[in-house]
């Protein structure tokens, strides 16, 4: 809008002409640091201008006698000063904006901070500077309130979890081109025994191929007010990115590199071989005491030979593999960048280069990335602007096999027997068959090296958009911009592996192809009268569809030693794909602002968006919002101090809109099918015809405070939010055909608190930062068509959760564990029904998923060229189902591992350390059963089993020294870094943050399987600025 | 000015907006689309035995989970307490299996009911009226095949007095509505009816694709007379159970084979009286949930044979059935002994093991007890001394106190894991006995299908 202004105001005045004369002078901060690249401008014709050097000097020829000179930079508040042939020296000293003067982009336009009265978290280019992380949300953890994001698997390349105000997926508007972050990959990673998907395991993110470091500015959109301008798609919130353009001037070169080091963050110790035989033989023993006491303890069949009988030799060997040591490697991470920045006053433009290079720290894993950006804007003439932008990436993943599931690589490696060597003595891949962990689907090492799977993955972003600009008042923006994406899928099962053992080798290859256009046209008007009455109404029509197709092959039986692996060597195809897919959207918006002196200010906003997802009746839905904000600090009669120096309140109330399901299902339809070798259709759905937008309605109520002219500043939020018609698969009665129906069905409420404060204690020749920010969330559901749902996370696993009224989202689902009767070391457990038997009939809801509270605090501390950071967050309340610690600290349970002549073999798997704390004679206090080879003593779905995975992380700490006019460069700042450096907490697993199933489906969320573990980093870095 | 020029713009892109907004799925067809024309007649059929295929009915689970709820069966699998239920022999209600299988018979239920209720109206000169009505008795068949499955695995099918029947979804029910329970009564007059209409409109000639004579991969009128066969048995109707079943072994299109491995290593044998098929690329479950590869572990194997049918066939001198089940140490990983594997399901690279919904033997052991129970021990002997033959096994005399154990054994040594032994069990009121005090004769409802249906489908007693 500001720019708008500007050329509005360019078109107006005449120039007046009376002669030269050259301005010349020097720009720097506070600090006397010279600025590079700051502009002045002529105010009066404000095509005439230039750019501070690197000593921050300039020198400018003006056409006038006298005038005014403004002098501005990048976060800097933006100075005027007079000039006339007495004055033609200046040395300008900027200080930084405070908070409040900032610009901040709001959908379909940019606002001042202070003249905000929705709820938006903004995040500035400085506040993620040199925090060099894989993926824009990291970088963000815990620095803005209401936003919880979560990286459920360390992945190379994940996705990651966002959630604004506890509902997950928000839409993301990059440079304007709406896109959800969504795995495109039809490649699983997670199979059961049986060689069927059992989910889509790890996720691969969309939103992963934008280069963090081109990214000027994220802004959160929370509340109606604010998001509602984005209608059907902004039920879950909105984050808008925004990359960095060229300003006019020199030709600015920045380079940013760092390369480091990834470690497991955290590890669960397993028993040495000597320690799980010591487990085994106390299984035993114990079993045995038992039996002595009553023969018919274990049944009247019992031969208790098997607890007697010495165990075999192969327990004795010898060997100690620490299988975790074999599967995880310290692994490299790296990247490097080179931007380059500048243009004249008539065209500008931002090209970068970069590429990512980041080795799994589980073997045989990485992700690899190539962006290129070219953002470009061109004044034609005084009433003409256009520009682009255009970002290219591929990216290439080398996926870990089943990573979050059964059979996979750290699966397997939980609980392998330390007793088996990764390789015989022939140099093969030991046979896990031969070995004393019945848990085990294959040998780890064997799966990291002979399942071969890649995904990767090509994208084009790109937009051009022009500006008209009648009046100055009135201007038109129409952009076009297209999203297309490619990516391949390939996936190798050596004959080698025991899932295609049977086989002889089995491959997948894939491929997806989408394309999104997009055209958006506004009109806006933009108009003040006597500096007092500010008004600003945009309306717009835009256009999107959506187009998208999948192809894809499974084929076995390949050459033997050939090392062929694509279905082209297949003997036998198996399965095929080749499918399509389609959306459109139609939206009409409508937004007035209008302010008195930023005193009272208020805005209301419509979009009305019409759906292809939608039947022709329902399809157009209305998303209006309104809000108000009164800034009580403007009053007259409120005291002009210091110490309260800025407070103004807010409310907005309105609705938005979600559209998130499957095509085409409000139609019944029927799909292709095949039986005996003849073509036929089948039903693949019901329908319901009365399917539409499923609406969120927002209410929010806030207010900003200031307090020492900026020193301490923030913002507290009260937040409710209904999303109601919620779009569901719904369960339908077994008796119609089907398991469940799209449609709108039920409602869920948030609610809560958010607080934030940012202060600068001290800033002397010391200057000392602090931030925190803490959000609190009410999760509810309050209605729904069939209470109580059993629901699985995994589909051959009791039912984890259970989605009930007056309850959470995500309600975890088993038995209670009342823990360890201290006489006899058995596990005892809530026998609700009291009939004697501990099933799955005694189940009851046990904890949630979902933290109370949530949020970040950071730091920074900066003495001359000195900074150190430190970037926290933390999680409140919340729990974890760690299933896969129900397999792994089996306490020497065996599923009949011996043989005939009662010699034991196996037992159900090795243990974490976790075991020695077992119980083991009578009067023992502890929480862990005794051991026992006949019963099991550990029930997976039970409170046994679900941990407290509340946490504070150190998510960086970083110190960094920065030096100006050094060898050429005009700042050149180097830092180490370490990233996820110590988390606080009390869960045993890998990681508190885990979500094995994925975790974007709410309602099965925080499962942890045996997730890929994250990582601790350590990096070294440069930024270069010439 | 501005404002009109606004308005018209808008007017334009409402009505451009329509088109642009109606898009159509390219790899679908709509459901008013498909039941419209003989063609698409011809497709539906194709989708209701599709909808047989299902892998939690007959893709698999649904004959597997019976033997595994049973003494022939047990599972293996990790230590998963979907799978231990049916080791333990302690279903419940929150069993994903029994779910699945639930909603997968109703589907055909569903398919053949969306196919009935369309049959009739069609109006294409092309579609033959032998055609339409051939179709009509197939979905029948198929409707009564699924409500009886789901009859004798959830209801008291024993019991014509009993109350606890299932739902029962005829063409015309609203789908989405939730049903409650049909006593038993009702339920064997329902499908007798689909049945013995059925019979009336069923060819032997296979119309669709006029290649002379139906196989046993379709719904024939033999597979009819043998469903009215089976169904006769359970109802207790024994005359009637002796005439089907009499009517099915009198086809010269059926024979007993000399080798009854062949019946698994082939397909379509003249043993097959309906015998779903599977193909390399449409595969079903059974290899996978019975055998997966050689060198399988107890946990790679879900549905394991117990080591009380080794027992079984080791008093069995001489049955050639016994190589059909494998309890090798030498073929079987230690963790799986002493229970073994069945050899039914074998074909590790194709897995395109066929279901064996009806076979000849079973006409003979249903006529053996049927007649039996009339009191003709002749037919018994008769009938039991021809299959127990051709299996290589000689049989002891039959009296009037041993006939229902003899009978019994030849059921469970020639249809195990092909989904017989524990509805067998509950038929003649044996679960309790043969697999411990505490198992019920019926399985749960589902909890979620209690809940999704509002509470209308009660919970069988006990769960």
């Amino acid at each position: 809008m500001n720019l708008l202004r500007l050329f509005a105001l360019a078109g107006m005045l005449p120039v007046i002409s009376y002669g030269q004369l050259t301005l010349t002078g020097s720009v720097r901060d506070q600090n006397g640091e010279p600025l590079l690249g700051a502009t002045v401008r002529w105010k009066e014709n404000p095509t005439v201008g230039t750019q501070t050097d690197e000593d921050g000097r300039f020198s400018l020829v003006v056409t006038a006698a006298s005038g005014t000179l403004i002098f501005s930079y990048v976060g800097f508040e933006e100075k005027e000063v007079a000039f006339s042939e007495a004055n033609t020296t200046f040395h300008i000293t900027l200080s930084t904006e405070k908070e409040l003067e900032e610009v901040i982009v709001i959908g379909y336009g940019v606002q001042r901070k202070s003249d905000v009265t929705g709820a938006i978290a903004s995040l500035r280019a400085r506040d993620i500077e040199g925090l060099p992380h894989a993926n824009l949300g990291t970088s963000i953890t815990g620095k803005a309130s209401g936003l919880y994001i979560k990286t459920p698997s360390g992945t190379p390349g994940a996705g990651l979890l966002v959630s604004v105000r506890g509902s997950e997926n928000p839409l993301y508007v990059v440079d304007g081109i709406p896109m959800l972050s969504e795995s495109n990959s039809a490649l699983a990673t997670s199979y059961d025994t049986q060689g069927n998907i059992t989910g889509n395991g790890q996720n691969i993110s969309s939103i992963a191929d934008i280069n963090p470091d081109d990214i000027a500015s994220i802004e959160i959109l929370k509340d109606a007010s604010s998001a509602s301008i984005y209608g059907a798609r902004a039920a879950n919130g909105v984050v808008l990115i925004t990359t960095r353009r060229g300003a006019a001037g020199k030709t600015q070169f920045h380079f940013n590199a760092y390369s480091g080091l990834q470690t497991a963050a955290r590890i669960i110790p397993f028993l040495s071989s000597d320690a799980f035989v010591a487990l085994v033989e106390d299984a035993r023993a114990q079993d045995l005491k038992k039996y002595e006491e009553n023969p018919d303890y274990f049944g009247p069949d019992f031969d208790p030979a098997v607890l007697t009988t010495p165990l075999p030799e192969s327990w004795f060997t010898g060997v100690n593999t620490n299988w975790l040591d074999e599967v995880l490697q310290p692994a490299p991470i790296a990247s490097v960048q080179l931007s380059a920045s500048g243009g004249t006053e008539r065209n500008r433009y931002y090209i970068s280069n970069a590429y990512f290079d980041q080795q799994g720290i589980v073997i045989n894993s990485y992700y690899r990335r190539f962006t290129s950006r070219l953002n470009f804007d061109q004044t034609a003439s005084e009433r003409v602007t256009f520009g682009e932008n255009l970002s290219i990436t591929y990216s290439r993943n080398r996926r870990s096999f089943n990573d979050d599931t059964y059979t996979g690589i750290i699966t397997n490696a939980l609980g392998c027997s330390p007793l088996m060597p990764p390789y015989d003595e022939n140099g093969n891949y030991s046979d896990y068959t031969q070995y004393q962990a019945a848990w085990l689907s294959d040998n780890p090492i064997l799966s990291a090296n002979e399942i071969i799977a890649f995904s990767n993955s090509y994208r084009f972003l790109g937009s051009i958009y022009a500006n008209y600009t009648f009046s100055p008042a009135w201007a038109l923006r129409s952009s076009v911009a297209a999203d297309f994406t490619y990516l391949t899928d390939d996936q190798f099962w050596s004959p080698l592996t025991a899932d295609a053992s049977a086989l002889g080798g089995k491959a997948f290859n894939g491929s997806f192809k989408q394309l999104i256009w997009l055209n958006e046209n506004t009109l806006t008007f933009s108009q003040a009268w006597n500096d007092a009455h500010h008004l600003n109404a945009v309306t717009g029509f835009t256009l999107q569809r959506n187009q998208q197709n999948r192809l894809g092959i499974t084929g076995q039986g390949f050459p033997p030693g050939s090392n062929l692996q694509t279905v082209q060597s297949a003997a036998l195809i198996t399965s095929h794909d080749a499918s399509a897919s389609r959306w459109s959207l139609v939206s009409f918006l409508g937004r007035v602002q209008y302010d008195f002196r930023s005193r009272y200010l208020v805005s209301a906003s419509m979009r009305a968006d019409g759906s292809s997802r939608f039947g022709p009746d329902n399809r157009f839905g209305l998303f209006p919002a309104a809000s108000v904000g009164w800034r009580l600090s403007d009053e007259p009669f409120f005291p002009k101090t210091n110490f309260l120096s800025d407070l103004k309140f807010r409310l907005s109330f309105g609705l938005t809109g979600d559209q998130e399901i499957g095509d085409f299902q409000y139609i019944s339809f029927w799909t292709p099918v095949s039986y005996n070798g003849q073509a036929g259709l089948g039903p693949r759905n019901l329908a319901d015809p009365r399917l539409r937008w499923q609406s969120n309605q927002k209410f929010n109520a806030g207010l900003d405070y200031e307090f020492f002219d900026g020193r301490i500043n923030g913002s507290i939020e009260y937040f409710r939010e209904t999303k109601y018609d919620l779009l569901s698969e719904d369960a339908l009665p077994g008796t119609s055909g089907f398991s469940s129906i799209t449609r709108n069905a039920g409602r869920i409420r948030n609610s809560g608190f958010e607080f934030q404060v940012e202060a600068t204690p001290i800033q002397q020749a010391v200057t000392w930062q602090v931030g925190f920010n803490l959000s609190y969330l009410n999760n509810e559901v309050l209605d729904l068509t069939t209470d109580s749902l059993l629901l699985y996370a995994y589909n051959d696993l009791a039912p984890t959760h259970i989605l009930a009224i007056g309850h959470p989202q995500g309600s975890f689902w088993g038995v209670r564990y009342l823990g360890v009767d201290p006489l006899t070391g058995d596990p005892i457990y809530d026998d609700l029904n009291g009939d004697g038997i501990i099933d799955d009939n005694d189940a009851t809801i046990i904890g949630k998923a979902l933290p109370d509270y949530f949020g970040g605090l950071h730091t920074s501390l900066r003495y001359r060229n000195w900074m150190l950071d430190i970037a926290t967050s933390f999680n409140i309340g919340n729990q974890v189902y760690n299933l896969i610690r129900g397999e792994y600290l089996s306490l020497g349970y065996s599923p009949e591992g011996w043989d005939a002549n009662n010699v034991l073999y196996m037992v159900y798997s090795n243990n974490s350390t976790e075991a020695n704390d077992r119980w083991k004679q009578p009067g023992d206090q502890t929480d862990i059963p005794r051991a026992s080879l006949i019963n099991s003593h550990n029930y997976q779905n039970s409170t046994q089993n679900l941990e407290d995975a509340s946490f504070w992380r150190f998510n960086d700490i970083t110190l960094s020294y920065v030096f100006r006019q050094v060898a050429g460069l005009s700042r050149l700042r180097l830092y180490v870094q370490v990233q996820n450096a110590w988390v606080f907490t009390r869960y045993s697993g890998f990681d508190p943050e885990v979500s094995s199933t994925g975790g974007s489906d709410l309602n099965t969320t925080g499962v942890d399987y045996a997730a890929y573990p994250k990582a601790r980093t350590f990096l070294f870095g440069v930024n270069a600025s010439f | 000015m501005k404002k009109n020029c606004l308005v018209f713009v808008l007017l334009l892109a409402l009505a451009s907006c329509e088109s642009f907004l109606d898009l159509t799925p390219p790899d679908e067809v709509t459901d008013d689309q498909v039941l419209t024309s003989a063609e698409g007649l011809l497709s539906a059929r194709i989708g209701m035995y599709n909808a047989l295929q299902h892998d939690a009915y007959y893709g698999g689970f649904f004959p597997l989970m019976i033997d595994a709820y049973s003494d022939n069966g047990a599972a293996g699998g990790y230590d998963a307490p979907q799978l231990n239920q049916f080791n333990e022999k302690n279903l419940g209600a929150d069993n994903i299996f029994i779910d699945n299988y639930w909603v997968a018979a109703y589907q055909v239920i569903y398919t053949a009911n969306r196919i009935l209720r369309s049959v009739d109206e069609i109006q294409d000169a092309s579609l033959s009226d032998a055609l339409r009505a051939d179709v009509k008795g197939e979905a029948l068949a198929i409707r009564a095949l699924a409500h009886f499955d789901l009859l004798r695995t959830f209801g008291e099918h024993w019991d014509l007095q009993s109350a606890w029947g299932i739902p029962l979804m005829n063409e015309h029910d609203d789908p989405v509505q939730p049903k409650g329970r049909a006593s038993v009564a009702d339920c064997y007059n329902f499908i007798l009816n689909d049945l013995q209409q059925a019979r009336q409109l069923v060819s032997a000639d296979d119309l669709a694709y006029g290649t002379g004579l139906k196989t046993a991969a379709y719904i024939t009128p033999q597979a009819v007379a043998a469903l009215l066969a089976r169904v006769s048995l359970y109802q207790k109707d024994y005359p009637a159970a002796v005439a089907y079943a009499t009517e099915v072994i009198q086809n010269s299109s059926y024979m007993l084979l000399d080798d009854p491995v062949l019946i698994y290593q082939q397909r379509l044998t003249p043993e097959s009286i309906f015998e779903l098929q599977f193909t390399a690329q449409d595969q079903s479950q059974y290899n996978n949930l019975t055998y997966v590869r050689d060198d399988a572990l107890r946990v790679d194997v879900y549905f394991l044979a117990n080591r009380l049918l080794n027992d079984f066939f080791q008093a069995r001198p001489g049955d050639r059935r016994s190589q059909l089940v494998n309890f090798d140490p030498a073929s079987n990983d230690g963790s799986i002994q002493p229970d073994g594997r069945t050899q039914k399901y074998r074909g590790e690279e194709s897995r395109d093991n066929p279901a064996y919904v009806i076979r000849l033997a079973e006409m003979y052991l249903i006529r053996a007890e049927a007649a039996a129970m009339l009191g003709d021990l002749a037919t018994c002997q008769n009938d039991l001394q021809t299959l127990a033959q051709k299996r290589g096994y000689t049989l002891p005399p039959v009296t009037a106190n041993n006939f229902m154990d003899l009978v019994q054994d030849e059921r469970r040594a020639e249809l195990n894991f092909e989904g017989h032994r524990y509805l067998d069990l509950a038929r003649i009121g044996k679960v309790a006995e043969v697999l411990g005090e505490h198992v019920l004769p019926v399985f749960p409802i589902p909890i979620n299908q209690i809940l999704a249906s509002g509470g209308l489908i009660e919970q069988y007693p006990g769960y």
